[in-house]
């Protein structure tokens, strides 16, 4: 009886770690990856859980059959790829429930130790982060057409911009010779009784201005005016051209957003650090990314927001990833048949 | 240098490298039609330098700078396959093909502008883009040639050298997508956190990845099926079409943090 049984697990696992399996599992998985393309299942959707599980255990009897009776010159880039691929997609499913993301909201001058989980909840770290000083920087200013009756940039589909990089500067949107006479990076607005007015102003709640002299190339009409992204202090300032269009500014694109941060960590040196996206930095197994700050603030946040991330499947995913460069390297190299 | 130079370094581009097409046909030509295609690669490349000075950014974002790079990469994977194989034909094939990428930004060149949002600032985005565009050129190749066999030779076997061609076509273009795609993964993680988050772009990368993985694998388990394998080539080049562009159609994928204007 458990002889027989055997038997039959002998006779599933062969099948099950030969070719035939290997295109069941990749043509099952390649399935519902598009249905999850299309936005039909989730990744939740236990199809789809189904058939990955399915792909792990078909990868994994492949790999076993092949170790056991394993050559090295043979055998070695089979090994880079598929092992790789196993032990990169265990570790990133285990490590997915052993991850944790956390996200920390800190105001300058007052350091945090208290942070929320995915469900909201409030966690204490043995780890607290101080916000010396949070800081954009913008790309310059951009000039763009819109429609007075749509609201939708201009040309449609194709908007052209004008970058404000240097001033005095002159160019041209569709019929409008534009030329930027004058630019205050860090202004405020005087609003008098029927006019609006910026100057200089270097101080919180800045906004941004440029004053334009506009040409209508067609019909020779002249208008000028100020324009300005405004902010949370000062209201966004257009210039109506004609019945059709007027001259906007939309809010300048960040270039980088930094978070200067002092670090205290438990039983570790207090650590200074410049986190800015792309950069992010790792203390007492965590890893600290800037994530985000004050949208409504904008460039005068005083909060930013930091996702914590612990991960101690981390390296083991390295692992399988660095296998399967590695085995990268060796399809191309090793690409198969010559020409007959 | 700006999109408006374009079409003077494009054109003497183009004509080194059909010198060089054409140098591949010649029974001692062989070096001459290497030299060429390099030195139409150098002056192309130097147009994609200039724009790279000029943006102060890598010209990697929009689609007109992706296909730009497409263009560069399609001479050089057809270069490495003459040189390593010595197909006559290829360099042709690839001067044709890296033309119609030509022409379609000089027809609609796109709106190119400074800004590069903090999380594509990064020492990976250059490789990322540069080795995908790479994968895509060699698998373009593998697809016009599947889609030429399965229409020309509909009623006579399909001879096996060519079809060893598809295969080391598919098997170094397999080999870039998936160090792009890991370069992905490695890059997002540095940048958010996380290396996959079945995001609509990288769904459609990994359908992409396991569909031409399906045809390697089905290569070696049925060599003799030789029309079932060539339709899995261009159905996975459709998939590939699918994450390069078509995402930013698709209504499942608004919203995609991979979908740049
Ligand atoms: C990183 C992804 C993968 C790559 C690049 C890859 C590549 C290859 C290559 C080049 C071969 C032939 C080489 C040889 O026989 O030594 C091969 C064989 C094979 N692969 Fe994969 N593969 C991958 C993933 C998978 C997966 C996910 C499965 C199964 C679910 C699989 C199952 C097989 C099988 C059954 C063989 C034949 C083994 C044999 O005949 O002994 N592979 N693979």
């Amino acid at each position: 009886m458990v002889k027989q049984l055997w038997g039959y697990a002998a006779v599933a696992a062969r099948w099950l770690s030969g070719r035939v399996a290997a295109i069941t599992a990749l043509s099952s998985l390649l399935f519902f990856v598009i249905l999850l393309g299309f936005g039909l299942i989730g990744i939740s959707s236990w199809l789809f859980v189904l058939s990955f599980i399915y792909f792990q255990i078909v990868l994994g009897l492949v790999i076993f059959r092949r170790l056991k009776h394993f050559r090295w010159k043979r055998d070695t880039g089979f090994m880079l790829n598929h092992v790789g691929l196993f032990i990169a997609l265990l570790a990133a499913m285990l490590g997915n429930g052993d991850l944790q993301r956390l996200h920390m909201t800190v105001t300058t001058d007052f350091p945090e130790w208290r942070v929320t989980d995915e469900k909201g909840e409030m966690v204490e770290l043995p780890l607290a982060i101080e916000l010396k000083s949070f800081t954009i920087d913008e790309y310059p200013p951009k000039l763009f057409l819109v429609d007075n009756t749509t609201g939708e940039v201009l040309p449609e589909k194709q908007p052209q911009n004008l970058l404000v990089e240097d001033c005095p500067l002159t160019s041209r949107l569709l019929d409008w010779e534009i030329e930027v006479t004058d630019y205050l990076p860090s202004a405020a607005a005087m609003i008098t009784k029927d006019t609006v007015l910026f100057k200089a102003f270097h101080s919180e709640g800045a906004t941004s201005a440029v004053y334009v002299k506009a040409h209508n190339m067609t019909d020779d009409t002249r208008r000028e005016g100020w324009v300005s992204c405004g902010n949370f202090m000062f209201q966004y300032v257009a210039l109506r051209l004609d019945d059709r269009v007027s001259l906007i500014m939309p809010d300048r694109e960040p270039k980088r957003f930094a978070s200067d941060i002092i670090v205290y960590a438990k039983d570790k040196d207090t650590r200074e650090y410049m986190l800015e996206v792309n950069k992010p930095m790792s203390v007492a197994g965590w890893k600290i990314y800037q994530l985000s700050y004050d949208e409504r603030m904008g460039k005068w946040s005083r909060t930013s927001v930091f996702e914590l991330v612990r991960d101690p499947w981390l390296p083991t995913v390295y692992l399988g990833i660095l296998m399967m460069l590695a085995g990268a390297v060796y399809l191309f190299v090793s690409a198969p048949v010559k020409k007959d | 240098m700006s999109w408006d130079y374009f079409i003077y370094i494009a054109l003497p581009s183009v004509l080194c490298w059909i010198a060089g097409a054409y140098f591949a046909y010649k029974a001692t030509g062989y070096k001459k039609a290497i030299a060429f295609t390099v030195a139409g690669l150098l002056l192309f490349f130097s147009f994609i330098i200039g724009m790279w000075m000029s943006l102060e950014r890598p010209p990697m974002r929009t689609m007109g700078e992706t296909r730009l790079w497409y263009s560069f990469f399609l001479p050089i994977a057809g270069l490495i396959t003459y040189v390593r194989w010595r197909y006559k034909w290829i360099l042709s094939f690839s001067t044709l093909l890296s033309f119609v990428f030509i022409c379609i930004n000089l027809l609609k060149p796109e709106i190119h502008n400074k800004a590069l949002m903090p999380a594509l600032q990064s020492p990976w985005f250059a490789p990322h883009v540069i080795v995908y565009m790479f994968a895509y050129a060699m698998l373009g190749a593998s697809a016009i040639i599947a889609f030429y066999l399965l229409v020309s030779k509909r009623k006579v076997t399909i001879d096996r050298s060519i079809m060893s061609l598809c295969d080391n076509l598919v098997y170094v273009g397999t080999a870039f997508l998936t160090i792009g795609m890991l370069f992905g993964a490695l890059w997002a993680k540095e940048a958010w956190g996380h290396y996959w988050s079945w995001d609509p772009k990288e769904t459609w990368a990994a359908a992409t990845w396991l569909g031409y993985l399906l045809y390697i694998h089905f290569r070696l388990y049925r060599q003799a099926n030789h029309r079932t394998a060539l339709g899995l080539i261009l159905f996975s080049f459709l998939l590939l079409q699918i994450c390069w562009f078509g995402v930013n159609y698709l209504p499942s994928a608004q919203g995609s943090i991979h979908v740049y204007n």
